[in-house]
């Protein structure tokens, strides 16, 4: 008899946990007191890094702290050159007259615990709502994207990876503005590119940088390293496999990205008046059939979204490099993969790329691109 | 005496609170798949000694708390904690009878039957698992039953729980 009620009660719990947000109050409440059981089980590392950094040795200190200046220094020198290069980038843009990229706000957070599920790559960092985290913020660490926000507790917050097998972000190749789908396998190191085509100009040790094109990651984070790309001529795409930059499972500090702090009304009046401005002279830039279809109608319905801004300085950037990089390389590419499909596809388009190596061994150009 | 006794059972509730923490505490990689299903051990211990302590009811209090934890729907393992609870009170009987390595065996056979359930529910709301390595823990959980078996007859004989 109690087993009954409790079936039904825990089935309507479920239920309604999966339908509606009336229990998300309750769950909050009792992860108040439940995440420090997190908390607790860090503890023993915690207090290890305590000891260890006590007992640290002089020397060994002096040492870090000089290899620490170095690389400060060298990172110092490279921002120098970024802060041009992002003056330059502002006033190019201008002259586009597209929106300006923005500045997106970070704030450190630490990791606090693992899911203990071994078959979910879920993370719990120790910012939570009362921080201003909000559902599906991106989370970076100091390589590239780690993944997104998704449950929210008052001091908690879960996280999911990249690497997740029920995860998928939108990322384009760096190289030359090729879009694709990176989708978690469930392999802390490997994401698997969905619907590439057997033709498409990508290569072994491209690097994927998120396109925007989701409206839930910013542009331009650095996502994933292409490792192999497999054509085989049974299948109707090319099997893509790419590293993720980020150290998904090593990381102990992340960082969450807050994009925009104006409100959607807010974004939206903006967005239209750049939209005014910007539409005759932004179509004829975008060139082929497919861009002048896409621009426009995502503009204005990006505004409401979370980031929604960063679809719009993602879209003039990647369609001018498509048509450059992709197109003179798919006829000369296509041609010879309908004699000898897949394999003929690689040699075809590296020319195009100004690869150095010889064109009659697919897997020759690829080993250079290993090596440095 | 009865005031005794109560202060007692509190012992319990700490062994709850370990198992808790036991279940979220970070192990190596090739370890997170064999994690032992720590609340279910003890809930199989006290309710097979203490029935009048521990029942449903704690099995499925206990449950919500391990779905806060682990971020799936509440109340999910809530029903499989219950049902376990449920399973072994059905057996309780026969399983008191039992020598240690034959109460190992309905330990794995109770535990399996209910991590079935668990890939079921974990089916219906999206996270499908590989399904072999879902027996694992509950392969490990038997194999350690008799220690806490003996270990918690043990704390019980020292606190006088009844």
């Amino acid at each position: 008899m109690r087993l009954l009620v409790l079936t039904v009660l825990s089935v309507a719990l479920m239920v309604v946990d999966a339908r509606f947000t009336l229990l998300k109050p309750v769950r909050s409440q009792m992860s108040l007191v439940l995440m420090q059981s997190y908390w607790i089980t860090d503890l023993p590392q915690r207090l290890w890094q305590g000891v260890a950094s006590q007992f640290g040795s002089r020397t060994e200190l002096i040492a870090e702290n000089e290899k620490l200046k170095t690389e400060a220094l060298l990172l110092q020198g490279r921002l120098q050159k970024l802060a041009a290069l992002t003056e330059q980038n502002v006033r190019l843009r201008e002259l586009l007259n597209s929106s300006t990229l923005v500045n997106e706000k970070v704030e450190v957070a630490e990791l606090i615990g693992m899911d203990p599920n071994p078959f979910t790559h879920r993370i719990l960092i120790n910012k939570g709502e009362r921080d201003g985290v909000s559902l599906g913020q991106p989370v970076l660490d100091a390589r590239g994207l780690m993944g997104q926000v998704v449950e929210l507790m008052p001091y908690t917050s879960r996280v999911l990876l990249l690497t997740d097998s029920t995860h998928s972000i939108p990322v384009q190749v760096n190289r030359n503005g090729l879009r694709a789908i990176a989708s978690g396998t469930g392999n802390p190191e490997r994401l698997e590119l969905r619907h590439v085509a057997d033709t498409a100009d990508i290569k072994e040790g491209d690097l994927l940088v998120s396109s925007g094109l989701g409206q839930r990651f910013p542009a331009g984070y650095p996502v994933a390293t292409v490792k192999e790309v497999i054509h085989d001529s049974g299948q109707p795409f090319a099997i893509v496999r790419a590293v993720p930059t980020a150290a998904l499972n090593r990381s102990r500090y992340v960082l969450l990205v807050f994009s925009d702090s104006r409100t959607p009304e807010q974004r939206a009046a903006d967005a239209a008046q750049v939209e005014e401005g910007a539409a005759p002279p932004a179509t004829p830039a975008a060139g082929p059939a497919t861009a002048p279809s896409t621009t426009p109608t995502m503009a204005p319905a990006a505004p409401p979204a979370n980031n929604g801004h960063e679809q719009h300085p993602a879209a003039p950037a990647s369609h001018p490099a498509t048509p450059a990089a992709s197109h003179p390389a798919t006829p000369a590419a296509s041609h010879p993969a309908t004699s000898a499909p897949a394999r003929a596809a690689t040699p075809a388009s590296h020319p195009a790329r100004n690869a150095p190596a010889t064109p009659a061994t697919p897997m020759a150009p690829a080993t250079p691109q290993g090596a440095h | 005496m009865v005031n005794t006794r109560r202060n007692h059972g509190w012992i319990i509730w700490v062994t709850f609170l370990i198992g808790l923490l036991l279940s979220v505490s970070p192990l190596p990689q090739f370890m997170e798949v064999l994690r032992p299903l720590w609340l279910s051990l003890l809930l199989a211990f006290w309710c097979l000694n203490v029935p009048a302590k521990v029942g449903m009811t704690t099995a499925w209090v206990l449950g919500l708390a391990e779905d806060v934890l682990y971020g799936t729907l509440l109340g999910q393992n809530a029903l499989i904690l219950s049902l376990t609870t449920f399973l072994v009170l059905s057996l309780q009987q026969r399983m008191r009878m039992f020598p240690m390595w034959q109460q190992s065996l309905v330990i794995f056979v109770v535990l399996g039957v209910m991590q079935l359930v668990q890939l079921w529910l974990s089916a219906l709301t999206g996270n499908r698992q590989p399904t072999l390595a879902l027996v694992l823990p509950a392969v490990v959980s038997a194999l350690l039953w008799p220690w806490v078996s003996y270990g918690l007859r043990g704390l019980r004989r020292r606190f006088n729980i009844n």
